[in-house]
């Protein structure tokens, strides 16, 4: 009897050590869930309301530049100038950051994806938007992939995007996707031959909000390899850069092949 | 078409996006008359002749309506929803202009029936051009069905 009962309390004991760790496992996904809540409304805010005033800042500078330029000399006119410029920027930044909070949480979808198709209408989009560049781009046949097409799509954007920019001072500008075979692995790479970077910074490459060149001559905001960096990641695989100052950049990265 | 020209309402919260916009028509000379609805609500009394607009003619709609979503009171999304549900407003063509670039915005936009989506950009000039095209749309380009035919 007391046996009975010793087993009894040991295993009721064990059912509720059980039950609450399933409870808190319900909870933490709860919070998890009110979590990802919260950090859309607040993406929808940012997205809303940072750009609201920024709005009128561009909207009364350019006012105040039409309507009482004539009022400003050369000085007061620069200034306005500045002012938009710095509206433009930080739109772009509002943007770039919503872009990549967007890559955070959406839903993944796994889908058939060839990645140098995908690759080829990136490049045709960067060539029509700056069709005074000759840049030699090279993609093989096909690279089929399971993955998000949407969220692939952004990353390439933003690799094939990065390579467009920093090549734009080479007059043979070349820009090369393809995969290679490495330790079994299957690994796609982006190379360039453009301004390259330096090593020492290689570490620094993927974070946000991270440059490593000026802005006045290949401007941007440094979101986008933290953005691609997220979508690799998602995707299971690895991302890592190779690169020499003034000769180019190589990226490669993996994706984790569906079973 | 009639020479008198019709309103345009915009619904809008935000004074300094009034400004803009009313400055935007100007530019891109259009001369309709512009009625302003500060939030949904208000918005909803314009269009259903109620409250403070109890007077108005309700045969006289809008030539298009300019909404924001994110409204205080009633947002954007609903407004959109009650003057599609009516049948003297079901053809009023609506154009969501917002801040939000949000996916889900713009597929619940389009799925309540609105007629355009355009995003206000940060640009002033960009955003005079929007505005210019817009006008240019559905002001003189689109034919909207006549009273008559739409019962």
């Amino acid at each position: 009897m007391a046996v009975a009962f010793l087993i009894c309390g040991a295993l009721i004991s064990r059912m509720t050590r059980r039950m609450r760790l399933v409870i808190e496992d319900a909870q933490a996904s709860a919070e998890l869930k009110r979590t990802n809540k919260e950090l859309e409304a607040f993406s929808y805010s940012v997205s809303h309301d940072l750009r609201t005033p920024l709005r009128a800042i561009d909207g009364f500078s350019h006012a105040l530049a039409e309507e009482y330029g004539d009022k400003l000399d050369e000085e007061g006119k620069e200034y306005l100038r500045r002012v938009r410029a710095g509206c433009t920027r930080m739109g772009q930044l509002i943007d770039d950051i919503l872009a990549l909070s967007r890559v955070i949480r959406q839903q993944m979808k796994s889908e058939a994806v060839d990645l140098a198709s995908l690759a080829r209408s990136v490049a045709e989009t960067l060539a029509q938007a700056d069709p005074d560049r000759k840049v030699d781009v090279k993609t093989c046949e096909r690279l089929p992939v399971r993955g998000d097409a949407g969220l692939l799509r952004i990353a390439l954007e933003n690799l094939l995007g990065n390579a467009w920019k920093f090549t734009r001072k080479k007059p043979d500008a070349r820009i090369e996707f393809g995969s290679l075979e490495k330790d079994g692995e299957r690994v796609f790479f982006v190379k360039d031959n453009g301004a390259g970077f330096d090593m020492a910074y290689v570490d620094k490459l993927f974070g946000a909000f991270q440059r490593l060149h000026d802005a006045k001559d290949f401007p941007g905001t440094g979101i986008g390899l933290a953005t691609v960096h997220r979508i690799i990641q998602r995707h299971g695989g690895r991302i890592w850069a190779e690169g020499k100052m003034e000769e180019g950049s190589s990226f490669y990265f993996t994706i984790k092949e569906a079973p | 078409m009639t020479s008198h020209l019709k309103t345009i309402l915009l619904v809008e919260d935000t004074e300094d996006d009034i400004v803009l916009t009313q400055r935007a028509m100007k530019k891109s000379k259009i001369l309709n008359d512009l009625a302003i609805a500060r939030d949904g609500q208000e918005a909803l009394d314009y269009l259903f002749c109620q409250g403070a607009h109890a007077g108005r003619n309700k045969n006289e709609t809008p030539a298009v309506i300019l909404l924001d979503l994110k409204l205080p009171k009633v947002d954007g999304m609903q407004v959109l929803q009650r003057l599609r549900s009516d049948p003297a407003l079901k053809y009023v063509p609506v154009v969501i202009l917002t801040s939000s670039k949000e996916q889900e915005d713009l597929l619940n936009g389009y799925k309540f029936g609105a007629n355009s989506y355009i995003r206000k950009p940060v640009d002033f000039e960009q955003f005079a051009q929007a505005v210019q095209h817009m006008g240019l749309y559905w002001l003189l380009m689109n034919e909207t069905p006549s009273r008559s035919s739409a019962f």
